[in-house]
């Protein structure tokens, strides 16, 4: 029983940051119809902003210090991290929307794939950056809860898993409220219809440049809660936030739909849930499934609900005509 | 005939002529002739190779043949028949295997072929399966197993369209990965792999193969040739042939029923062409290619492990397809030449600006801007004299950094490819004097 | 073609008799060679005897055949006398040498190999201006294979070309993958390649081109599980060792050590997570450790593979002691982490060398005042050591080289078999002439994993540490030490 409940908060914990991840991809995929394979750089360059802001004392891209940072040696208390966590998303998103403005918007209308392979591009040119940013010595950032637990019952519990949990309820309560906003009509307009949208007066380059920045916040708050103990990043902004992550959430945004924001949600708790499950109560078979079995759980669930419902349990089916 | 005016067909089989105007034969003829005598070492185009490939620039140029073995592959399923893969590395790996379970060398015969044998405990200990089958049986059959694989993945792209597809290929990369940790006894080391058959034609299993392609030497007694200019012009034959078969695949009736499927399948079929089946069979085809490719890449390079046919590989395909163009066979080929190529470029081009360094002139004064040997006041984000992670960056890093800017900005400025390049210039001159 | 071989045999023996006429040290090195052959006899089966013979007349045979002219008239010359006279083909003029690294700088391992190839390069420097090796400057040629074996093949084949553009040795290949690939090619170019990797495959004297530096993987791991068993049993526990290792030679290797210390040692292993830890998800390799009640851990993995393995397992309340090959752990990475308190708690770090500033050897203070005058702003790394001790080694074959008046890339090879490299006490001393058994060093290094005192400054700071403190080393557990290694332990 003790080993089921932490099973099951390992797993809803993943699920929380594979959601918010697969939101991001979400987000962008429907404002600007772009499948963003730079979500690893991104996230990862999310992730180092929120580490010089709050480990190092500075400010990204600028000589001066950070005012509000701890003393070196000290963690933040959890208000101010939480202040500079939202300082390093919008940093992030500011990132989302210089690469939209150089590298999307003048590709809007282009098919699919050239768009897809241009946000390769993009990746491809980001990781050296972050690559040679975290190669010297682990970035932390700063995580004031660190590794601790709390023990209820004889059951352990991370206090980062409720943190990410807390996180993902938060942005999709933010996601689903900014939806209803004004802008965010015009964003659900826009991915419905572009020229209708248009031709009602919204600003449509306007509506691409906020996809992006949502995209871009939503997948560094993936990354910064992803990097905390005992995901093997452990506090750290470090290669293990691998670029190529991108790829293990793509089975969660398919499944989900693709441009669901519901099933980004419900895709990540049920990939997140079949993983970790098989991984604990499946180990004794290792000999049979083959070592890292619970790697490929995520594409045979993902494989086996598209056979049933090829555009995902809440994406917009796309009416086939002549 | 005119000497080319394109797009003026006077005929039906002018048509659908592999090279329609006069300027495409003889230029094709001459780029052919062009690349034979270079590697035979004639200074057709100076040495221009050298200096954006090096001194061995062969070597890389005979990789990237077998990566356009299967880029072909890839065009005929995403270019021609409109189904997005990215599962293009399980098949070419699917391939490999295929040939060095043929052809492989083991000490243990066939029982070591028989999977999971450890376990059922049916040798000593671990061996590798190899049958040391000759060249001419391991190379078609790879060909054909990972067709016959494709088949199977083909129900597939009929349920699920689109990007949702291309999601569920990725599946077939990771499952690939996993069977490659499963079954040492075919895959070998996880990371270092195992030794592949070597390319030399044999025509049974003799000591002497009939043609060797790995030894300098004589070939056919007429001329003396290096191991990499035998092993290049194997390669360059073989890519000749998959392309002829590649252009007679889409001007025949089966492209123009592959391409109907792209443009619209529910046209496609309302029109009498079967979507199933042809879409059962550009599976088959690009995984024949794919197949084909991926035992020739595994063959030149001796040593090949599961992880190198991992996902990236396959998103390098699509990006090869973009970059050329996609649909076109000389597109393909001209991408596979960039995104394969261009990496090596990019470093020689680095190590060019460093020799320049010291100087006078234009270049002189970019280099010195751009780089930086570390000394107090010289400043530049490049950093040539230390390998240490930190600002500067090291050379090598921003190697990786120009390579991806370089393939964003190509796609912003030319979204149609390297194939749209020449539509171009076709077209200005088409209408020339009054390209307007 | 018996004949033929034993002809070359003998001719490789004169040339090294001839070469090491001058200096008396040399003589000592030469004959050492010559009479190592018959007390192997007892040692080795007829089998292994006549395997190496043949490998040996292999060598030489090819040896010959490059050299066959060459050698034979400046033998008859009489030119071997003069030193200066010195027999070259690649890579080697009158004023130069060139030597290749195909490394690793923009993949996986690009920041411990940046390092790495740092390090080397300073040594090149010091080298140079201390007027070189036998009056020539030494020329690096760094080549990036970004950890791809097809890249690496590539860069391989650039470094070897039969051409003043070519070099006479490699004098870092990252990687067992890219190793085992270019092992064959490296045997017929007679590339002396020295590798970046410790898997238990490279000090086969079949191999002799290939030149293994320090311990291997296995010997390290019956040294770490023999030194924790007493650990844990000090402490008053039971040993119950649990063995997790990641696919690949490295984790296979690193496994296969400890699989043998256990036997040994008759340890109850009561987990054996041999090759588990694969892709990116852990939880059934976590779940059997925490299951198993383990009291001692022995991994083979990557740093963020035990970050992983061991948060997770210390998260659900799993103590034990931990320890594992090298390259498991990262001290920028882990004791900059979160985690950095809880391996300071069950960690043992093991390795192969003594870390930055770690002694006051002669070799470790040459190597900080090096750095510390040439690169004073690099920060502190144990990995600068590494390439340093690749520096050592290079000077030394090369040194040899050029005094038996031989610095054709054949040359190169035969001297680093003639060779006793002394790493002035950063690193146990290698010799590459013997059986298996011979040429593999035993001696392994046991750290503590001190979180305090973890401090990366730069090298000129003179502080700083980078956290790991030598426990006992160079160590050898008593099971390493008697056991017969008749060949790579996986």
């Amino acid at each position: 029983m003790i080993i089921f409940v932490q099973t099951l908060s390992k797993a809803i914990a993943l699920g929380s940051i594979y959601a918010i991840l697969a939101l991001s991809f979400v987000l962008i995929f429907k404002g600007t119809q772009v499948l963003n394979f730079a979500a690893g750089a991104i996230s990862m360059a999310g992730a180092m902003f929120m580490s010089i802001l709050v480990a190092d004392a500075g400010i990204p891209f600028l000589p001066w210090g950070n005012p509000l940072a701890p003393d070196a040696g000290d963690t933040a208390s959890i208000p101010m991290w939480l202040v500079h966590l939202v300082i390093a998303l919008m940093l992030a998103a500011l990132l989302g929307l210089v690469l939209e403005r150089i590298a999307i918007r003048p590709m809007i209308g282009q098919p699919l794939f050239t768009m897809a392979v241009i946000t390769l591009g993009l990746e491809i040119a980001i990781r050296p950056f972050n690559l040679d940013a975290v190669a010297i010595t682990g970035r932390s950032v700063g995580i004031p809860w660190g590794t601790e637990t709390w023990s209820v019952g004889g059951a352990i519990f991370p206090k980062s898993y409720l943190a990410a949990m807390v996180a993902a309820a938060l942005a999709f309560v933010f996601v689903f409220w900014f939806y209803r906003s004004r802008f965010g009509i015009a964003m659900r307009a826009v991915a419905f219809d572009q020229e209708a949208a248009m031709a009602q007066g919204i600003n449509v380059g306007r509506v691409f440049a906020m996809a992006w920045a949502l995209g871009a916040a939503l997948a560094a708050l993936a990354a910064i809660f992803f990097a905390m103990a005992p995901w093997p990043p452990a506090g750290n902004v470090s290669l293990e936030i691998h670029p190529f992550w991108v790829f293990r959430v793509l089975p969660v945004v398919v499944l989900g739909g693709l441009d669901s924001v519901v099933g980004a949600l419900v895709g990540g708790l049920i990939i997140a849930f079949f993983e970790i499950f098989a991984g604990q109560y499946l180990a004794q078979w290792t000999s049979i499934l083959g070592p890292g079995y619970s790697t490929i759980v995520p594409y045979l669930v993902m494989l086996v609900v598209l056979l049933i419902k090829p555009f995902g349990l809440f994406g917009t089916e796309e009416i086939r005509r002549v | 005939m005119s000497l080319g005016r394109p797009l003026l067909r006077t005929s039906y089989s002018e048509d659908t002529a592999i090279f329609p105007t006069w300027f495409q034969k003889g230029a094709a003829s001459f780029l052919l002739l062009s690349l034979v005598l270079m590697a035979l070492g004639a200074p057709v185009f100076g040495d221009i190779p050298k200096f954006l490939l090096g001194n061995t620039w062969l070597n890389p140029v005979s990789k990237t043949l077998t990566f356009a073995v299967a880029a072909l592959g890839i065009n005929i399923l995403v270019g021609v028949t409109g189904q997005v893969s990215l599962g293009h590395a399980f098949f070419m790996g699917s391939g490999a295997y295929t040939a060095v379970v043929l052809g492989g060398a083991s000490d243990d015969g066939w029982r070591a072929c028989i999977p999971f044998h450890d376990n059922l405990g049916l040798l000593e200990q671990q061996g590798e399966c190899g049958l040391g089958l000759p060249m001419w049986i391991w190379l078609p059959a790879s060909g054909a197993v990972a067709a016959m694989i494709g088949i199977l993945v083909s129900p597939a792209a009929v349920k699920v369209r689109g990007l949702y597809l291309a999601i569920v290929t990725v599946g077939l990369v990771f499952i690939g990965l996993h069977l490659g940790r499963m079954l040492p006894e075919y895959a070998g080391d996880f990371e270092s792999g195992r030794k592949w058959p070597k390319m030399d034609i044999r025509l049974w299993k003799e000591e002497t193969p009939l043609v060797a392609l790995n030894e300098d030497g004589q070939w056919f007694g007429l001329i003396y040739l290096s191991e990499e200019q035998k092993k290049f012009f194997f390669l360059l034959a073989v890519v000749m042939l998959m392309m002829w078969f590649a252009k007679n695949l889409v001007r025949t009736r089966t492209g123009r029923a592959l391409q109907a499927i792209r443009d619209r399948d529910v046209a496609a079929e309302v029109m009498g062409v079967p979507e199933f089946h042809y879409k059962r069979l550009g599976f088959a085809i690009s995984s024949f290619y794919a197949g084909i490719g991926g035992a020739l890449f595994a063959s030149l390079n001796g040593r090949v492990s599961p992880v190198d046919f991992g996902l990236l590989l396959s998103v390098d395909f699509i990006a090869i397809l973009l970059i050329g163009g996609a649909g076109t066979i000389a597109g393909t080929i001209l991408g596979t030449l960039f995104v394969e190529l261009l990496p090596r470029m990019v470093e020689k081009l680095t190590a060019w600006m460093t020799s320049k360094l010291e100087g006078e002139g234009t270049i002189s004064a970019i280099a010195n801007f751009l780089l930086t040997s570390g000394q107090e006041g010289d400043f530049g984000p490049i950093s040539i004299s230390t390998t240490s992670p930190g600002w500067p960056m090291s050379v090598f890093l921003w190697n990786l950094v120009i390579y991806g800017v370089l393939i964003v900005v190509f796609l912003i400025f030319e979204p149609l490819g390297l194939f749209g390049i020449w539509l171009r210039v076709r077209n200005y001159w088409k209408g020339w004097p009054f390209s307007y | 073609m018996k004949l033929k071989r034993m002809f070359a045999l003998l001719m490789a023996f004169g040339l090294i008799a001839a070469a090491c006429g001058g200096d008396g040290d040399d003589v000592d090195a030469g004959t050492a060679t010559t009479a190592a052959a018959p007390d192997e006899e007892d040692a080795m089966t007829d089998e292994e005897m006549e395997a190496m013979e043949d490998e040996d007349a292999m060598t030489d045979e090819e040896m010959e055949a490059m050299e066959d002219e060459d050698a034979m008239e400046d033998e008859g010359e009489g030119a071997m006398e003069e030193a200066a006279e010195v027999l070259t083909d690649f890579g080697v003029t009158e004023t130069t040498i060139r030597i290749g690294l195909n490394a690793d700088l923009s993949g996986p391992f690009a920041s411990l190999v940046s390092e790495i190839v740092e390090a080397q390069v300073v040594y090149w420097e010091a080298v140079n201006d201390a007027g070189g090796i036998a009056g020539r400057q030494v020329e690096t040629v760094i080549l990036d294979s970004g950890y791809a074996t097809d890249k690496g093949i590539e860069n391989y084949l650039e470094l070897a070309q039969e051409s003043e553009e070519g070099v006479v040795m490699i004098s870092e290949n990252t990687g067992s993958p890219i190793t085992a690939a270019i092992a064959e090619d490296a045997a017929e170019d007679n590339m002396l390649v020295i590798p970046l990797s410790w898997a238990s495959l490279w000090p086969d004297p079949a191999n002799a081109n290939i030149l293994e530096k320090q311990t291997t993987y296995c010997a390290e791991s019956m040294n770490g599980v023999s030194w924790l068993k007493s650990k844990v049993e000090a402490d008053g526990k039971e040993a119950k060792l649990a063995i997790i290792s990641r696919p690949g030679e490295y984790g296979a290797d690193g496994a296969a050590g400890a699989v043998i210390a256990a036997e040994l040692l008759d340890i109850e292993v009561v987990y054996s997570g041999i090759g588990e830890v694969a892709g990116d998800d852990r939880t059934a390799v976590i779940a059997q450790l925490v299951a198993s009640g383990a009291t001692m851990v022995w991994t083979t993995l990557t740093p963020g593979e035990l970050a992983d393995v061991f948060g997770n397992a210390v998260a659900q309340g799993f103590e034990a002691d931990w320890s594992g090959n090298g390259p498991s752990f990262s001290y920028p990475a882990l004791l900059s982490s979160d985690l950095a308190p809880l391996f300071d708690q069950y960690y043992w770090q093991s390795g192969y060398a003594v870390p930055w500033n770690g002694n006051d050897s002669e070799g470790m203070k040459t190597l900080v005042a090096a750095m510390v005058e040439r690169r004073p702003d690099a920060v502190l790394s144990d990995s600068y050591i590494t390439g340093w001790i690749e520096g050592i080694m290079v000077e030394t074959i090369l040194l040899q080289a050029a005094e038996n008046g031989d610095m054709t890339r054949a040359g190169v090879v035969a001297a680093s078999q003639q060779v006793s490299i002394d790493f002035q006490g950063i690193s146990p001393n290698q010799s590459y002439n013997g059986t298996f058994d011979e040429i593999v060093v035993r001696e392994s290094y046991i750290f503590d994993v001190d979180a305090t005192t973890f401090d990366l400054q730069p090298v000129s700071a003179g502080t700083g540490s980078s956290g790991l403190t030598l426990i006992e080393g160079p160590f050898v557990a008593d099971i390493t030490a008697d056991y017969q290694f008749g060949g790579p332990c996986i």
